[in-house]
């Protein structure tokens, strides 16, 4: 293990990222958003506080799931078809080195990102005269570590199959990991009782997304921040699936042929 | 004894096409490069010369036999710290420039901070990218390009460089400064071993060649036997002189002038002394240079 290299690698594809103009599109994203919330502001909703903030939490996750998607799945691709790969690997560096490397920048990229939006979006709900509160950063933090997950996934994926399955794989789990594990519970809740084990491996091979979505905390006043063990089996959950699916796609990578 | 800057023993690298079936790209080739040696890997494109370059790299996993570089596995991380290499299609970072390109790459090279900047300065001056280390690589011509490319190659003074189509987009200035870099680095004591298809390269530049030809060693020569070897003597004289024995290479030139060829310098020696026998008038004599590229396409032909 090489912390350096991955702290290089990284730094490198922030760089790329900068002035491939990437984060300029979100930035361009959130100043639509706060136009938006403007526009709406000027015709008035005051009393519609939670409403919202429960749809700028959806907005930033949304967006920052998208962001993470696109930037995670094409990264490993990106550097095998553009062959950018050989000089890389031709470095004393391990294969999960640059694995590990690739992933730290993509969750860099898209934490900013992230962080350019939500304050952005944080301007938009200043117009809605909403205030900040602690709740909200517990949000942006527990976001952040989904989002980790979403790029461990993306990068897995983008090893095991092709770019464009890979992203649209991610956007379905991503997206729909709520809808299939309502179905996973109620399939388990209705199945026979020898097939209630399958649909519980299944289950916790799901990634679980909707867990570190705090929205409805944040947006509910009162309801205040979420326990600090919450949080930390949170980011135990998130460092666990994150290391399991990087040791999926390095288990792909690690005598791949390039 | 010292061990080889490069051992190739049976070497077997297979790919797999679509169906699953392995294709022999490499086949039980062995090789050793000595240290501080040039040597050119030669063949017909599809020979399997990357392929064997990829596989002292640790890019693909051979199927059978094994290589070392300095003594070390082939793609190793120990070997590839010692190993500058050169891929066959180069390609960067297209939104970095040359400048930090090279930094990334000196610093997963192990490389740290002033003097890897000031190496990195040094190198691209040396490929004469100097003035544009600036700007990014995706405004760069093929030619820059590759001298991205042989400079991040350079990173860390490595003890062998492994260079894949070095000549590859670079033109003529380019690449007469590419040999006198090339030759520097050998002098230094670093070890070369590069595949080429550009023959006039090769025989410039180095001590020794490695034809192969689908997947298999067709011959091994040093480039000053190859050279001698494949030299051409003539000369021309006037009056009847017998060459039997020597050459039945002979040509009637307007005049009465009769031209002899002689494929070694024995022959023409004795010739000559013929001609001197036989009191006929010499004209000229001439020792022309052999086509590598007649040998290339002769050895490949003969290996088939």
């Amino acid at each position: 293990m090489n912390p350096r290299a991955w702290v290089t690698l990284a730094k490198g594809v922030v760089l790329e990222s900068v002035r491939r103009k990437d984060l300029w599109v979100v930035a361009i994203l959130g100043f639509l958003i706060m136009a938006s919330a403007g526009a709406l502001g000027f015709f008035g909703m005051s009393g519609l506080e939670a409403f919202a903030k429960d749809l700028a939490g959806t907005v930033l996750g949304g967006f920052g799931t998208i962001v993470a998607i696109i930037i995670s799945t094409r990264l490993m691709p990106d550097e095998i078809r553009q062959r950018t790969l050989y000089p890389l690997i031709a470095r004393p560096i391990s294969r999960f080195d640059l694995l590990m490397g690739k992933y730290l920048g993509a969750v860099a990229v898209t934490t900013i990102a992230f962080l350019i939006l939500t304050a952005l979006v944080g301007v938009s709900l200043a117009m809605f005269k909403v205030g900040y509160e602690p709740v909200m950063l517990q949000y942006v933090l527990v976001r952040l570590m989904g989002l980790s997950i979403v790029c461990a996934v993306g990068i897995a994926l983008s090893l095991v199959m092709t770019p464009n399955a890979a992203s649209t794989m991610g956007f379905v789990l991503a997206f729909g990991s709520g809808l299939i594990v309502r179905a996973l519970v109620m399939a388990y809740e209705t199945s026979p009782g020898p097939m209630q084990p399958v649909f519980r491996v299944v289950n916790a091979l799901v990634p679980q997304y909707g867990l570190f979505d705090l929205s409805g905390r944040a947006a509910n006043q009162g309801w205040g921040p979420a326990p600090a063990w919450v949080v930390g089996t949170l980011i135990l959950y998130a460092v666990g699936y994150s290391g399991a699916m990087l040791a999926l796609g390095w288990a792909k990578f690690r005598r791949q042929a390039v | 004894m010292n061990s080889p800057a490069i051992a190739v023993h049976d070497l077997v690298v297979h790919y797999r096409n679509r169906h699953g079936q392995p294709i022999e790209a490499v086949s039980e080739l062995s090789f050793t490069v000595q240290a501080g040696e040039i040597v050119g890997f030669l063949g017909p494109n599809g020979a399997g010369k990357s392929s064997t370059l990829k596989a002292l790299m640790g890019f693909v996993e051979p199927a059978r036999g094994h290589a070392e570089v300095m003594g070390l596995p082939a793609g190793s991380i120990a070997a590839r710290k010692r190993i500058g290499y050169l891929p066959e299609v180069a390609m960067y970072y297209p939104f970095l420039t040359p400048r930090e390109t090279l930094r990334l790459y000196g610093e997963l090279q192990g490389l740290r901070g002033r003097s890897l900047r000031q190496e990195a300065d040094e190198l691209l001056d040396m490929v004469g990218l100097g003035p544009a280390a600036g700007k990014q690589n995706r405004h760069l011509s093929k030619g820059m390009l590759q001298r991205v490319g042989i400079a991040q190659s350079l990173l860390g003074s490595p003890s062998v460089l492994i260079l894949d189509e070095v000549t590859s987009g670079l033109d003529p200035v380019g690449r007469r400064e590419l040999r006198d870099l090339l030759r520097a680095r050998q002098r230094a004591g670093t070890t070369l071993f590069f595949s080429s298809h550009e023959l006039a390269e090769v025989e410039m530049l180095c001590d020794r060649i490695l034809l192969i030809d689908r997947g298999k060693l067709v011959e091994e020569r040093q480039i000053d036997e190859l050279k001698d070897e494949l030299r051409q003597y003539a000369f021309t004289f006037s009056g009847q002189v017998s060459m039997v024995g020597l050459t039945d290479q002979l040509r009637s030139l307007p005049g009465g002038l009769t031209q002899a060829y002689f494929d070694d310098k024995e022959s023409l020696l004795t010739g000559l002394e013929r001609v001197h026998e036989a009191s006929a008038m010499l004209v000229d004599v001439v020792a022309q240079e052999g086509s590598l590229e007649d040998y290339f396409v002769n050895a490949i032909g003969r290996a088939a």
